[in-house]
């Protein structure tokens, strides 16, 4: 009983949590899972990844699973077009197989 | 001037300076201390409830009508640090003016705990002030947050020649409205003005305020040593406008707070409080309004000139500094 579906993987600024969550529900996805993340990339404008007094600098890590590549698609076309210029964020995607047989 | 200097090195060595300097250098050795989030939490939510609190209960037994020169000034200052930024820090060279206007908005806004700290160091010191000179918090945090974002935008949209989504300013002061430092602050000058808790005041509040806020200082001296490599990788100039801007920000607001004292009686205490709200610069909440409110402003060089450099300069320079100078000034 298990199917094959898309991983959407977005880490990014805790900042853009909302609205991050509420993109990827408008845009049709039936849930995701938000974790704190902590990490240094190759953009020079954060590097934390120790927890902070201020939330700016830290990160989230949200996992989409969706049923279509075409849905996972559009959701990160909405994220480049609106935060890639301004924001630390990076989008990947991988095929992982849903064990629980759910309508994704 | 020998008096200037001891009343100034009796400050430096109050213990609120001393465990913000021991978080610095713990943190900067390397240390594995860590202080949880919810710990900081609670000790900024309760330190901000203590001091609305005292205000509140100040203004029940008060003339409000006091307090409204004071505010419009607040509101002045504010906003004029912003500009100040601007065309300063904004016009040398390698500054983005998104940048220098995020640093002045940041810089223009308040910090609970350099507020948090003044109070009692002014008490220590026998300077009378108006117990609601606290309430004047928002007044100059918000109008500076919403200069900021204002000020970004225009340059942005004329820039680009585009004009671009038209600012949208009551989210802005709803957010900062909002946010826990002003929320918290606001809900004790409210139980204050409204409800009667002394009770509460002197067996909790009261007693623990300068314990809890020697371990915001080791917590803020510590962040501030954190920040330093996010400072570290942008331009010079932001160090050196985050350490001279708080003393500027705050001989500005004292020569503000010094007219309003001829004018109306307004205490010399008070001006000192005004003088250091402006010398602060926020912490908490400021940070994560001007990401949202300035996209493209880098937040490594606002945070890390608020935080590393800005708010040390405000608390262990610019209130013993004021202090000094109004006890000068009171004649002793």
């Amino acid at each position: 009983m298990s199917q094959q579906v898309w991983k959407l993987v977005i880490v990014a600024e805790e900042v853009l949590s909302k609205k991050l969550t509420k993109l990827i529900r408008e845009a049709g996805a039936t849930g995701y899972t938000i974790n704190a993340a902590g990490g240094e990339g190759s953009r020079n404008v954060r590097s934390t990844g120790e927890p902070s007094v201020s939330h700016t600098l830290s990160n989230i890590k949200i996992e989409v699973l969706t049923g279509t590549r075409e849905l996972a698609d559009k959701i990160t076309r909405e994220i480049e077009a609106k935060y890639y210029a301004d924001y630390s964020i990076i989008t990947y995607i991988y095929q992982v197989e849903a064990l629980r047989d759910h309508k994704f | 001037m020998t008096d200037f200097i001891k009343l100034f090195l009796e400050q430096v060595q109050s213990p609120t300076l001393g465990f913000l300097i021991g978080g610095i250098v713990v943190a900067s050795l390397g240390s594995q201390l860590a202080i949880p989030d919810s710990i900081y939490k609670f000790i900024s939510f309760f330190l901000l409830m203590k001091i609305g609190l005292t205000g509140g209960i100040a203004i029940r037994n008060s003339n409000p009508a006091e307090i409204f020169l004071p505010a419009i000034a607040a509101v002045l200052i504010g906003i004029v640090i912003v500009f100040i930024s601007r065309w300063t820090l904004g016009k040398l060279p390698g500054i983005s003016v998104p940048d220098a206007v995020a640093t002045g908005g940041l810089f223009g806004a308040v910090s609970g705990s350099t507020l948090a700290a003044v109070l009692p160091q002014l008490d220590a010191a026998k300077v009378p002030y108006e117990a609601w000179t606290a309430a004047l918090y928002p007044f100059m945090d918000i109008p500076a947050l919403v200069t900021a974002i204002v000020v970004a935008s225009v340059y942005l949209s004329k820039k680009t020649g585009r004009s671009t989504e038209k600012v949208e300013i009551w989210p802005i002061i709803k957010e900062s409205l909002q946010s826990s430092a002003v929320t918290a602050l606001l809900l004790g000058v409210a139980l204050g003005i409204l409800t009667k808790p002394e009770p509460v005041y002197e067996s909790f509040f009261n007693p623990l305020f300068r314990g809890f806020l020697a371990v915001l200082m080791i917590i803020m001296g510590m962040e501030a040593a954190q920040r330093m490599n996010e400072l570290r990788k942008v331009a010079q100039w932001f160090a050196i406008y985050a350490f001279f801007a708080p003393i500027l920000h705050g001989f500005l607001a004292f020569g503000v707070g010094l007219i309003i004292h001829k004018l109306t009686g307004f205490s010399i205490g008070g001006a000192v409080v005004l003088a250091v709200i402006a010398a602060s610069s926020s912490d908490i909440s400021g940070p994560p309004t001007l990401r949202a409110g300035i996209p493209s402003a880098n937040p490594s060089a606002y945070i890390g000139a608020s935080t590393a450099i800005g708010t040390p300069v405000a608390i262990a320079i610019c209130i013993p500094l004021f202090i000094g100078i109004a006890e000068m000034m009171l004649g002793r």
